[in-house]
């Protein structure tokens, strides 16, 4: 029955299907040619296409080095531009010090409780609470600071973006691309140049921040304004509202709720950034966590990221700009709270809470609310390490799962793409892109495995070698994240109780600083590609089991309880009719599982991966000598993200038109 | 969709009327150091590592005590640090490891000379191979470099990164390194494996150590972690005229011992006008290897936070720091 769904009679004639056959035929004619070359052709990338990106970068960084205090460019630009921003910074940071912690605690409360009710408004005053007991609540307001002027500028300049992008499909094209890019780009490559140009301390680490919070915002702006029905569009005109008139009253206010949710995501990616802008001397809460590790003290770390958490969970609670829809109903059959009552609740309470600590003298968190977690963490981290590398029965631990990873799956797949002459590699990919989508797909993919190429040695050794390196750990990362992610999600997808079970967990390790679980991986997994793996694979995961129990959710409930009453099994209902509709949802959840574990391939470097991760890692370990190879490597992480993400969304689209009645 | 714009305006009402009543009377800054100021704020460097928060610190508590200067501490990552002092936003970093840079000194002290050589710390540092001292307890014969010629005592080192080579592991790729070339130059039957980071090596140590499982690495010493554990040094072999000319030519013939660290600090070439007593202090101010570890223990051992460990000592030992402001 579902498999009816799948193959449905094709509605073509016979001419038509012939000169499918035909233009397939001459296809795969051409692809066959292009292997045969392949093979003749020299099995290494030749030292002429070298395109001397290297020494290009390398050249531009040595000359901001020598020309920082002297050039118009930084004396006019880049200086003021900093300058604004650490002004912007201090000040806001004095604001909420000034504020005193129940100060900003009544604020964020009342925040919550005019944009998402008492519910939000207790989750959001709680959230932070939590930080001043687990962490320290000075550093975790400079945090904020940088994080409230960086999602501000990254508003300021993804809104307008975002309108623009939603006017224009070209331009929307070539924003996309760029945003992306500067997305993938590991943020090791940012951070030499960051310095070069905008100084230490705050002014790099909010460029930093915002080049990574930037893209949410154009994005769901974009969306939001391309959501507007056209009807809507019509009758503004029709009354002679003016395009900007249309905009702000018409357009942005429709858009309200898909900008919101793209505040939301701004701000996590903000806080996914702050840990490591500390290394630029922020001396925030991103401090805490990386001292922590350098003295090998996981529960200080660990403490430290969970205030990050906490604070990234308190603005998502007061951001999120939504009343449960049973609070709204709610709402309209109690007697409305009055304007008035409002208004002196939302500006008394934090004044009464400002006063109050001041005369008490309240400047510092105190100490007695303060629960020193570290000492909790460290025990469980001290069992875990002692109690699963071996002797765990059947898998035989963590150290076994360790080496089958590296010996049976990285090793023979790095191998197999290594064996391969390059050339061969791109006509192969090149060929499954064509499969997937056509030509144009198959084109890009060539494009950017062709640019990888071009991209020089590292020492003795090409980036070509590099790049299939990170392939081939890209790829077991990606399959051992599916593997796991697809039955929780397809689970949580049909039990409401194991969902509400797994939130917690897949939300703490979606913001949790990855850097505070590189200490156990290191010691259940050992230094090497296979810790690498595992880093990427439990950052991977909470998205993919995300959106695969949202694809279930979201299929209609007609046809399921259409096949249970034709007498389909529970399981049977699953296999055949809800997997299939949910397919697209799975697909993206998928894709978005690659596009975490390209991102993670940097923070895998820093314990033992290798490869590009490595190379782009070099930008900021010695930029006077590396720069130009890091940016090298970063960029080929970039041509391998568009490559993997085009593909896997061609499939998603494929299973459409496969499926279209 | 009035009342929405409402409750923003309500929203924002709040803010800003607790903001201006929070910032009247800020009594929260404006308090530094003690003693009877003179001059802006000095800010130094700390590096991720105990020793240069033990300097720095030192320098505080002896320029804010008895120069009535109040100084400001960065913790920041080396690189930055240079930049840092390019354009005088941090007045002086007083550990700096010549071997990690050499391009660094070329370029803003002898090049653009925006940065100056305040003269060595004291201590001395070096970086070489080190393994965990159960493995030369078991395999005397790895105390030297020749052990390892042997493809067998090798072997006790491999791992499935290394396959049939044993491993060897470097930490911090920010760290200078010339393993490759001294394996591949001596013909050692080793792989060379990059951990990533100096956690991920530490790490790598405890592992080791819990399992009795071979390590060999590159490390340095000072490092707080040889306090808790043992480490020994593999001799390399000494160093040769033939090297050193291969080190200033960077042609990777290298095979030869590390040289030794002489550590030194530096300062913004700003520094000497814009305070020269300060100046002159840092460029007097020496510690040794035993006084620098003694409040490197403060620190990591007794859980003191670098300000105490280092008030502490200055209490204790004011002839040693009173040379420095002769």
């Amino acid at each position: 029955m579902a498999a009816s769904v799948e193959t449905l009679p094709a509605m073509e004639s016979d001419e038509a299907v012939r000169a499918r056959q035909q233009q397939r035929t001459v296809g795969l004619a051409i692809f066959a040619a292009l292997a045969l070359g392949a093979l003749v052709a020299a099995h290494d990338v030749p030292d002429w296409m070298d395109s001397g990106i290297q020494k290009w970068t390398q050249d531009r960084y040595q000359w901001s080095v020598l020309n920082r205090q002297s050039s118009k460019v930084f004396t006019w630009v880049f200086n003021p531009i900093a300058d604004v921003l650490t002004w912007a910074v201090e000040n806001t940071e004095s604001i909420l010090l000034a504020l005193r912690w129940p100060g900003v605690i009544a604020l964020v409360g009342v925040i919550g409780w005019r944009t998402g009710g008492m519910r939000a408004a207790i989750a959001g005053a709680v959230a932070l609470f939590g930080v001043g007991v687990i962490a320290n609540w000075d550093l975790a307001m400079r945090t904020l600071a940088i994080m409230i002027v960086a999602v501000l500028i990254a508003l300021l300049i993804g809104v307008p973006l975002g309108i623009l992008t939603s006017r224009s499909d070209r331009i929307e094209r070539l924003v996309r691309v760029l945003l992306d890019t500067a997305q993938v780009m590991p943020i090791f490559v940012y951070f030499s140049p960051a310095t070069i140009l905008f100084g230490i301390k705050f002014p790099p680490a909010v460029v930093v921040t915002v080049i990574y919070a930037l893209p949410p915002a154009v994005r769901l702006t974009n969306l939001g304004l391309r959501q507007v029905p056209i009807v809507v569009n019509e009758v503004g005109q029709s009354f002679g509202a003016t395009s900007l008139q249309q905009l702000l009253k018409v357009q942005l206010p429709m858009a309200r709720r898909t900008i919101l949710l793209g505040l939301n995501q701004v701000i996590m990616m903000a806080f996914a950034v702050v840990v490591l802008a500390s290394l630029l001397g922020t001396g925030d809460l991103g401090q805490d966590v990386l001292s922590g590790l350098q003295k090998q003290e996981v529960g200080k770390a660990f403490a430290a990221g969970l205030g990050i958490v906490l604070m990234a969970v308190a603005l998502d609670r007061i951001s999120t700009g939504e009343k449960s829809t049973r609070h709204s109903r709610l709402a309209t059959q109690l007697p409305t709270v009055s304007s008035r009552t409002a208004a002196m609740v939302a500006v008394g309470i934090p004044v009464l809470a400002v006063v109050v600590a001041r005369l008490a003298g309240a400047s510092l968190f105190p100490t007695s609310l303060q629960f020193n977690i570290a000492t909790v963490i460290d025990d469980a981290v001290q069992w875990v390490q002692e109690n699963l590398r071996k002797g765990v029965p059947i898998i035989g631990g963590t150290q076994a799962i360790s080496d089958f990873i590296t010996l049976y799956l990285l090793d023979p797949l790095r191998d197999f793409l290594l064996w391969l002459p390059w050339l061969l590699v791109i006509v192969l990919m090149a060929l499954a892109g064509w499969l997937s989508k056509g030509w144009r797909l198959s084109v890009t993919i060539a494009l950017c495995l062709g640019l990888i190429a071009t991209m020089g040695y590292d020492n003795k050794t090409l980036l070509w070698d590099h790049a299939m390196d990170t392939l081939s750990q890209v790829l077991v990362a990606i399959v051992i994240s599916i593997a796991i992610a697809l039955p929780l999600g397809m689970w949580a997808g049909r039990s409401d109780r194991v969902e509400r079970a797994l939130r917690p967990f897949l939300d703490a390790a979606q913001v949790l600083p990855q850097f505070v679980y590189l200490i156990p991986v290191v010691f259940l997994f050992s230094v090497g590609r296979a810790a690498g793996v595992v880093a990427c694979v439990i950052y991977a995961v909470p998205p993919c089991i995300r959106l695969t129990s949202l694809g279930m959710r979201e299929v209609p409930f007609a046809p399921r309880e259409a096949a249970i009453s034709f007498g389909a099994t529970g399981g049977q209902e699953m296999r055949n009719v809800q997997l299939p509709l949910a397919r697209k949802a799975i697909l993206l959840g998928i894709n978005q599982t690659m596009m975490m574990v390209l991102a993670t391939v940097i923070i895998a470097a820093l314990i033992g991966a290798g490869g590009l991760g490595l190379l782009a890692y070099r930008a900021t370990a010695k930029p006077q000598i590396d720069f130009g190879l890091g940016t090298a490597g970063g960029l080929s992480i970039v041509l391998l993200a568009i490559m993997l993400d085009r593909l896997t969304q061609a499939w998603g689209t494929r299973s459409d038109t496969h499926r279209g009645t | 969709m009035t009342s929405i714009r409402r409750k923003g305006r309500l929203a924002i009402a709040g803010v800003l009327i607790a903001s201006v009543l929070a910032a009247c009377g800020d009594d929260s800054k404006s308090s530094n150091g003690g003693g009877t100021t003179s001059g802006p704020a000095i800010t130094l460097a700390v590096n991720p590592w105990t020793g240069s928060a033990v300097n720095a610190y030192v320098a505080k508590a002896v320029i804010e005590g008895s120069l009535g200067v109040p100084v400001e501490i960065i913790d920041i990552d080396e690189n930055a640090t240079w930049l840092g002092l390019d354009d005088g936003t941090i007045d002086a970093t007083l550990e700096v490891w010549p071997s990690g840079h050499a391009a660094d000194y070329e370029t803003y002290i002898t090049g653009k000379q925006t940065v100056v050589d305040l003269g060595k710390l004291g201590p001395q540092a070096k970086i070489g191979w080190y393994v965990p001292k159960f493995v030369i307890d078991a395999h005397p014969e790895l105390a030297t470099w020749e052990g390892f010629k042997d493809p067998e005592l090798a072997k006790l080192f491999a791992t499935a990164e290394s396959g049939e080579l044993g491993q060897f592991t470097m930490g911090d790729p920010s760290y200078v390194t010339y393993d490759e070339q001294i394996i591949e130059n001596i013909g050692l039957p080793l792989k060379y494996v990059v951990a990533g980071s100096e956690a991920a090596l530490l790490t790598a140590i405890d592992q080791s150590i819990a399992d009795q499982k071979p390590l060999l690495m590159q490390f340095w010493k000072p490092h707080w972690k040889s306090a808790r554990v043992e480490l020994v040094e593999v001799a390399l072999p000494a160093i040769t005229p033939e090297c050193e000319a291969s080190l200033a030519a960077s042609d990777g013939l290298f095979a030869c011992d590390y040289p030794i660290d002489e550590l030194y600090k530096a300062a913004s070439a700003g520094l000497a006008t814009k305070n020269a007593a300060v100046f002159k202090m840092l460029s007097a101010m020496q510690l040794t290897t035993e006084q620098q570890s003694e409040i490197g223990s403060f620190i990591d051992g007794d859980k003191m936070t670098p300000g105490d460990a280092a008030k502490k000592w200055v209490d204790a030992n004011p002839d040693v720091w009173q040379a420095w402001l002769a």
